[in-house]
């Protein structure tokens, strides 16, 4: 169940954003990418998720290379994501964003719905039912059938988390999950980190948040232009004279 | 009230169903009923642009291709073999939905800025193709003769009774324009046309449904082209035409583009309008270019879109109006847990 | 003639058939990076413009004969005062909705187009050149005077231009407009106007040209759809917002056109122009020159 990146090397024309990055995320766990901007966080999840192929190295899931495939077979091997500035479906509703994920559930073909409307209209409510379910895990049960932008921010960052887990994924990256939630929002966004990972779920986080990642991670990787630096416990990172070095010399706060 | 509403939406829809299938009975003369036959042509090529173009944001121009496909598919296979309708429509709507899917596949790599560009110039080299290669469809002077259909042992001769056959795929035509919207694939154009991104990390396969809502407008439109063949029982290679397509456009954006119900109302009001204004042809053609601007700066979800805004706007329901996604009002985050 | 001379007279006649789409493109080029708006009724800004020209010349306003170089100019200024007016119509169009955008050009080509079939009919008119008839010849090569001209005067504005743009005051201005807006507008640049004064040349240039190959092509209002696509190819072939990339690509274009109705079938020049232009947009959709994008994510 385990996601291998094995050296990766990122080059768009002259610039390497990431530089020979080797990890390895165990199933089950929850595991933080961390480091300053632009040490390449995003790039490795876009690789991950099928967005860039990788200039040279590789990515495996489970045995099998994945670096390279288009994204959406990526997340039919079981991969799901959230975005760093949200992209829900604009024009939809909280539900039916929510069912897009569910895409590959569904059964029935258009030709088959055409000439049996009935079990089509079956399935359908079935997929809502367990769209819903989903809803009601975070709490935005209840705005269902409004439109997922008209939201509040908090609301809004959970629509894309429910999204994300509607496609049954095995493992979930998140990309700075806990941005621009206040300090009550972050303390759910815990919670609810602990239970997807407590459901057997494996999460890879990049997240700039301090205190949600120590308080959470089960191991931390620190990335810094674009290669590994450090890796290991929170309590380990937490100490590690290179990893403040890295951080103090960009005048970031740890 | 909630009753009370879908009571009037059914009445509505019983003295609707009425009314159309007397409609050949009641129509002043044979020349209207033939308009109101045009017509529901258009409106089938309305639902198929509204479906690659409204839901799945495919910037398609190529319709006159699609449209001469069907066309002449049928046109040739009846003059020349005695193929009946009944075979040249699956065989139109195959070979159009093909060229649609096969239009779709060097726009995938294209930036949308060009999409338009791609599908109008290649519209047009199938265009001057089509007039000049007289051994497939016999030039500019076109194809004639093309019988009008018998089915059942009934002959549609004539605008009245052909008036039932377009009626029927119309009808057939919204309907599984519907399933679709309501559905799976409903859902991924959408998403599609909203964040391509997204739905990618979603497990959309988007270059499969962008592929499928061109072949989409292609089946639509090449079901419209046997139906037309037919109809006219000439053609020429002026249906290949880009104003056609502009014309579609027109219609549909006029009506509402990204609602089926858009498609009906454009459908049936620029062709009824164009009739009307006849007379005053280039003056049409600037109203319409007009309508166009009007709609693009002031009401962009055309006609159905400003139904929806003065619902919203009033509080009022109109009683053929799906029940919108509402918009809730900002609202602070409680700093309760 | 030896087949190098027919090679290099078709190669002549394609460079001036190609500085006209060149001066049309560059309409399409500035527009598009200062606005970020693709506008689709270039090709009728064109015609238009052709028309405002030539009315003057062919006596038609009133029954005043003015001489050429005057109508040119003429027709120029009425372009662009047109361009102007334009501009401020679609002020609220640009960096929309692509389809909103496209969509509202087409229908302001539409109006344009045929509020000229009703005031000068669809018809159209040969125009005659103001200079001699008689071919020049350079070097091996027959070219019509009227041609020669359009190929200089193309070249001195194409050339007035970029001077313009590299040199002046307002030139720089729009240039850092077109390059980021917030921030020239920030430090004080009137994007506005500098937007304005991009629709006005781009529609003097357009005007320019029609004028100048009245005399060798027909006039009558399909020009607009005519070369109005095949200047909006020109545009993507040299790289869409890319001013050099304009002219390359008007020329190439041209070029193309000339060598293929030549030596293969004028028949199908349009479609083999059009399937060269996609295959471009699919190999390398920066064009030959290559792309200014607009947008910022």
């Amino acid at each position: 169940m385990s996601l291998e990146i094995e050296h990766l090397v990122m080059r768009f024309g002259g610039v390497v954003a990431v530089n020979d990055v080797s990890l390895s995320v165990q199933p089950g766990k929850i595991h933080g990418l961390i480091g300053p901007n632009g040490s390449g966080k995003t790039t490795i999840f876009n690789v991950i998720s099928g967005y860039y192929k990788p200039t040279s190295g590789k990515v495996t899931f489970e045995g099998k290379v994945i670096s390279g495939l288009p994204a959406h077979q990526i997340t039919a091997l079981g991969f799901a994501r959230t975005f760093q500035n949200l992209r829900l479906f604009k024009t939809m509703t909280v539900l039916d964003n929510v069912l897009v994920a569910m895409g590959h559930h569904t059964q029935t073909r258009l030709w088959q719905a055409l000439l049996d409307p009935i079990s089509s209209a079956r399935e359908d409510k079935w997929l809502t039912e367990k769209a819903m379910n989903l809803l009601e895990l975070f709490n935005i049960a209840e705005y269902a059938r409004e439109r997922a932008t008209s939201l509040p921010y908090g609301h809004q960052r959970r629509v894309e988390m429910a999204r994300a887990l509607a496609t049954e994924p095995k493992i979930v990256l998140f990309d700075e999950p806990a941005a621009g939630l206040n300090e009550s929002e972050t303390e759910q966004l815990s919670e609810t980190l602990l239970k997807i990972r407590d459901a057997g779920i494996t999460i890879l986080l990049v997240e700039h948040d301090m205190r949600l990642v120590m308080g959470i991670c089960d191991i931390v990787s620190v990335l810094d232009y674009g290669k590994k630096i450090a890796e290991g416990s929170t309590q380990a990172i937490r100490t590690d004279p290179v990893v403040i070095e890295a951080y103090l010399g960009k005048e970031e706060e740890l | 009230m909630k009753n009370r509403s879908r009571m009037l939406k059914w009445i509505l829809l019983a003295v609707g169903a009425l009314v159309l299938l007397a409609y050949p009975l009641i129509a002043p003369n044979r020349y209207t009923v033939h308009i109101v036959n045009m017509a529901g042509i258009w409106i089938l090529m309305s639902l198929g642009l509204n479906l690659a173009m409204g839901y799945c944001g495919q910037i398609n121009l190529a319709l006159g291709a699609f449209w001469g496909v069907g066309a002449y598919t049928a046109a040739l296979l009846s003059t020349r073999f005695g193929v009946p309708i009944w075979i040249n429509l699956p065989l139109g709507m195959a070979l159009a939905g093909l060229t649609g899917a096969l239009i779709a596949l060097p726009m995938l790599k294209v930036r949308s800025h060009y999409l338009a560009l791609v599908t109008i110039g290649l519209a047009e080299t199938i265009n001057i193709i089509m007039v000049n290669e007289t051994w497939l469809t016999e030039g500019p002077l076109g194809i004639s003769g093309i019988p009008m259909p018998n089915l059942f042992g009934i002959a549609f001769d004539g605008a009245e009774r052909f008036f039932y056959i377009i009626l029927f795929f119309v009808v057939l035509g919204f309907l599984v324009a519907r399933q679709i919207v309501n559905h799976r694939i409903g859902r991924a154009f959408i998403a599609i046309r909203d964040d391509e991104t997204a739905a990618r990390a979603m497990g959309v396969n988007v270059a499969f449904y962008q592929v499928l809502a061109n072949a989409i407008a292609g089946v639509y439109c090449g079901v419209a082209g046997v139906l037309y063949a037919h109809m006219s029982t000439y053609i020429s290679p002026d249906i290949f035409e880009f104003k056609n397509a502009l014309f579609v456009l027109t219609m549909t954006m006029v009506g509402g583009m990204g609602s089926l119900a858009g498609s009906i109302v454009g459908g049936l009001a620029l062709p009824l309008t164009q009739e009307w204004l006849r007379a005053i042809k280039h003056w049409q053609l600037v109203g319409f270019g007009l309508a166009i601007i009007i709609v693009v700066l002031f009401m962009p979800g055309g006609v159905v879109g400003l139904t929806q805004k003065i619902e919203q706007a009033g509080g009022i329901r109109l009683p053929w109006m799906r029940k919108p996604a509402e918009d809730k009002p900002q609202m602070e985050e409680p700093n309760v847990a | 003639m030896t087949s190098l001379s027919i090679f290099l007279q078709t190669l002549v006649g394609g460079i001036g058939i190609g500085s006209l789409y060149a001066l049309v493109a560059l309409g399409y080029s500035m527009i598009y990076r200062s606005m970020g708006l693709v506008n689709f009724a270039h090709g009728s800004i064109y015609m238009i413009g052709t028309y405002f020209g030539i009315i003057w010349y062919r006596g038609m306003v009133m029954g005043l004969q003015v001489p050429y170089p005057i109508a040119f100019v003429i027709g120029i200024l009425l372009n662009a005062l047109l361009g102007l007016f334009l501009e401020r119509l679609f002020r609220p169009l640009a960096h929309l909705d692509l389809m909103l955008m496209l969509l509202g050009t087409i229908g302001l080509g539409y109006v344009l187009d045929n509020l000229a079939v009703i005031i000068w009919g669809a018809e159209g008119f040969a125009v005659k050149s103001p200079l001699p008839n008689e071919p020049i010849v350079i070097g091996g090569v027959a070219l019509l005077p009227q041609m020669l001209l359009l190929i200089v005067v193309s070249a001195l504005l194409m050339i007035g231009l970029n001077v313009f743009l590299a040199r002046s005051k307002m030139g720089k201005a729009m240039r850092a407009a077109a390059q980021d807006r917030e921030t020239a507008s920030a430090m004080g640049i009137p994007v506005n106007t500098t937007n304005a004064l991009v629709f006005a040349i781009g529609a003097g240039l357009a005007a320019a040209a029609g004028i100048l190959a009245a005399p060798i092509v027909y006039v009558n209002p399909a020009m607009s759809a005519a070369v109005g696509l095949k200047g909006f190819a020109a545009f993507i072939l040299g790289g869409a917002g890319s001013i050099p990339g304009a002219i390359v690509g008007g020329l190439v274009f041209g070029v193309l056109e000339a060598l293929s109705a030549g030596f293969v079938s004028s028949q199908y020049t349009k479609g083999i122009a059009f399937v060269v232009m996609i295959l471009v947009l699919m190999i390398k959709p920066a064009g030959i020159v290559g792309e200014v994008t607009v947008d910022k994510v």
